[in-house]
């Protein structure tokens, strides 16, 4: 058992390094894209700066929070996108009869389906994140904390990715709803919760997963709880077995097809 | 006595697909959207065969017979929605995972491997996800990539290589954990003669050497004749014709192709059971049907004494396998 984790866990990390070769392939490109990610990211706190001139708080945030906020989304969001940018593309496979050659191999196919590709911008966001917490809004315990929570918040995205990408296995044109929610969940990410009431809320805890994947982590950062960490913990470990329990459900109604395709 | 093993069995296999259906034009798709309409297309329909161990055998059929989803549901990649499946003793839609480490896929039109990386780093990656401890995988890249004959390219990216060339590699990806079975989804698709005639010889080897059976489909006629001693024909879903290809071409070669080169006045020879297919000049063309007249019978009508040229043949298989299609086809 410990040797096929073991087994799984080379493939995995041999596939990361292969996309990752990939993309260094045009050093400029490789380079470029990341540096840019990382303005692209920097020039939209330069719009809340001037908010908070005008106003002290927002939403029951500050301007440490907000930078906190969008140092969280970036870094969540890049790290699912460095190592499982395939989750985001899932229903193309599945539509178009792409998880063939994953399906004929001994490995956890999932895994070895989300981890084959990469995106380089998604550095930029990791570093962009990284760089936010080190700089503007330092301590040791928010340090190691934000550091996990980019981890589980990249555990929820990539679990709803594969969530919403395994609706293609029951209906046809499941991606673009897929992708609008998709979409909304990195939106909503990059505004402070305290704006949201009502319905809105209830939405951004129980049918989009930014609550537990930002705005709990930011709490946290700022109070920390017991409790609360370990429900944020729970919720991400519910919340990948269920995107691993929806797809392999879905993979009964694969279809396959007869595309000409090739592993780009 | 050699005892041969059963290494495919499959059973009243059947898979039903649901298609979507809607009229044509921009009424038909609102229409769609209101009131969808469906449509069941079996694609295998209760399809029986065996296949015993080291064989070569070609399944073959028209576009739409069902031999790529008979193929995806032997290798795991399709559950079947009826009938049972034995591939090494697996059912491969409940050990998926563990058939995968025997048996080896390639599909002509997917290719498996990375296209920025060398042949060999490809391999060293297939070598790992087979589990291949990095000695053994080392040794086992170095011994395919001399009989396919890699050693010119095998550090060249796959981007860059040649068609042929990157069959080859595929294939040399397929076999790096030793499958025992070897399933060729039309592995020459694309190739030129050459190459064709090249990969024929190595899955011919490959199946002497390292004993490997090998359940081939391909729409090339060149591949089933030249490397299958068994066919299997599908069609609309259902096995048509398993036979050797022995017995096939003698069963189904009662026909012959006489050519005739004859001078200008010589005269046609007639007689029930020769047909004659073309006449240009004195070049004649014809058929002669051997359950009707014996072949020194149809000869004998030829007018000897001016012909200058003669050439008898066999039905080209190709003819005989789409007579087989069309027949079935008509039945049906």
């Amino acid at each position: 058992m410990l040797t096929a984790v073991k087994n799984q866990l080379r493939v995995c990390a041999l596939s990361v390094k292969y996309n990752m070769m990939r993309e260094m392939l045009n050093k400029v490109t490789f380079l470029t894209n990341i540096l840019f990610m990382v303005l692209n990211n920097a020039t939209f706190l330069v719009q809340w700066m001037i908010l908070f001139r005008l106003k002290e708080d927002i939403g029951g945030y500050t301007m440490d929070e907000i930078m906190l906020l969008w140092g969280l989304t970036a870094s969540s969001y890049g790290l699912s996108h460095i190592l499982f940018a395939k989750a985001f593309s899932l229903s193309d496979l599945i539509i178009n009869g792409k998880l063939d050659s994953y399906l004929v191999m001994p490995k956890n196919v999932l895994l070895s389906v989300i981890t084959s590709s990469t995106s380089t911008s998604a550095l930029g966001d990791l570093l962009y994140g990284l760089i936010i917490i080190c700089f503007f809004c330092f301590s040791i315990q928010r340090f190691f904390l934000f550091l996990l929570f980019t981890v589980t918040g990249a555990v929820i995205i990539t679990s709803f990715a594969v969530l919403m990408g395994s609706l293609s296995f029951w209906f046809i044109r499941a991606e673009m709803f897929g992708q609008q929610m998709l979409d909304s969940m990195i939106n909503f990410s990059t505004y402070p919760d305290g704006i949201f009431k009502g319905t809105v809320k209830f939405m951004l805890y129980l049918v989009i997963p930014v609550g537990m994947s930002v705005y709990q982590p930011i709490h946290l950062m700022v109070h920390f709880q017991i409790g609360r960490m370990l429900a944020v913990l729970g919720y991400t470990v519910l919340l990948a077995a269920a995107a691993v329990f929806v797809f392999y459900r879905g993979l009964k109604r694969y279809s396959s097809s007869s595309l000409m395709s090739a592993r780009t | 006595m050699v005892i041969m093993t059963k290494v495919i069995e499959a059973e009243n296999l059947s898979k039903t697909f649901r298609v979507k259906r809607k009229e044509k034009g921009m009424r038909g798709s609102i229409q769609a959207i209101f009131h969808p309409r469906t449509e069941e297309i079996r694609a295998v329909d209760n399809v029986s065969f065996d296949v015993e161990e080291g064989e070569i055998l070609a399944f073959i059929g028209p576009n739409g017979a069902g031999k790529s989803t008979t193929i995806k549901m032997l290798t795991g990649i399709l559950y079947p929605d009826g009938g049972g499946i034995k591939v090494l003793g697996i059912d491969p839609s409940k050990g998926r995972r563990q058939l995968a480490y025997k048996i080896g896929t390639v599909f002509g039109q997917k290719e498996q491997l990375w296209t920025h990386l060398t042949p060999y780093d490809n391999f060293r990656f297939f070598g790992a996800i087979y589990d291949i401890p990095d000695g053994e995988a080392e040794a086992r890249i170095r011994e395919l990539s001399e009989t396919f004959e890699l050693g010119e390219f095998i550090n060249t990216p796959v981007r860059n290589l040649s068609l042929g060339q990157r069959i080859r590699c595929e294939i040399v990806a397929s076999l790096i954990h030793r499958p025992q079975i070897l399933f060729l989804d039309e592995p020459t698709i694309g190739l030129d003669p050459v190459v064709k005639e090249n990969i024929r010889s190595l899955i011919k080897k490959m199946n002497r050497e390292l004993h490997t059976t090998i359940f081939l489909t391909s729409h090339d006629i060149g591949d089933i004749e030249k490397l299958c001693k068994r066919i299997i024909i599908v069609n609309s879903g259902q096995v048509v014709l398993d036979d050797s290809m022995e017995h096939l071409k003698y069963h189904y070669l009662n026909k012959k192709i006489v050519e005739l080169k004859l001078q200008e006045e010589a005269l046609l020879p007639s007689a029930e059971g020769i047909t004659v297919l073309k006449k240009k000049g004195g070049r004649v063309k014809m058929e002669v049907d051997t359950t009707v007249i014996k072949i020194n019978d149809a000869l004998r009508q030829i007018d000897a004494e001016h012909v200058e040229d003669i050439n008898i043949s066999n039905i080209p298989l190709e003819n005989i396998i789409m007579e087989i299609y069309n027949t079935k086809a008509d039945r049906s």
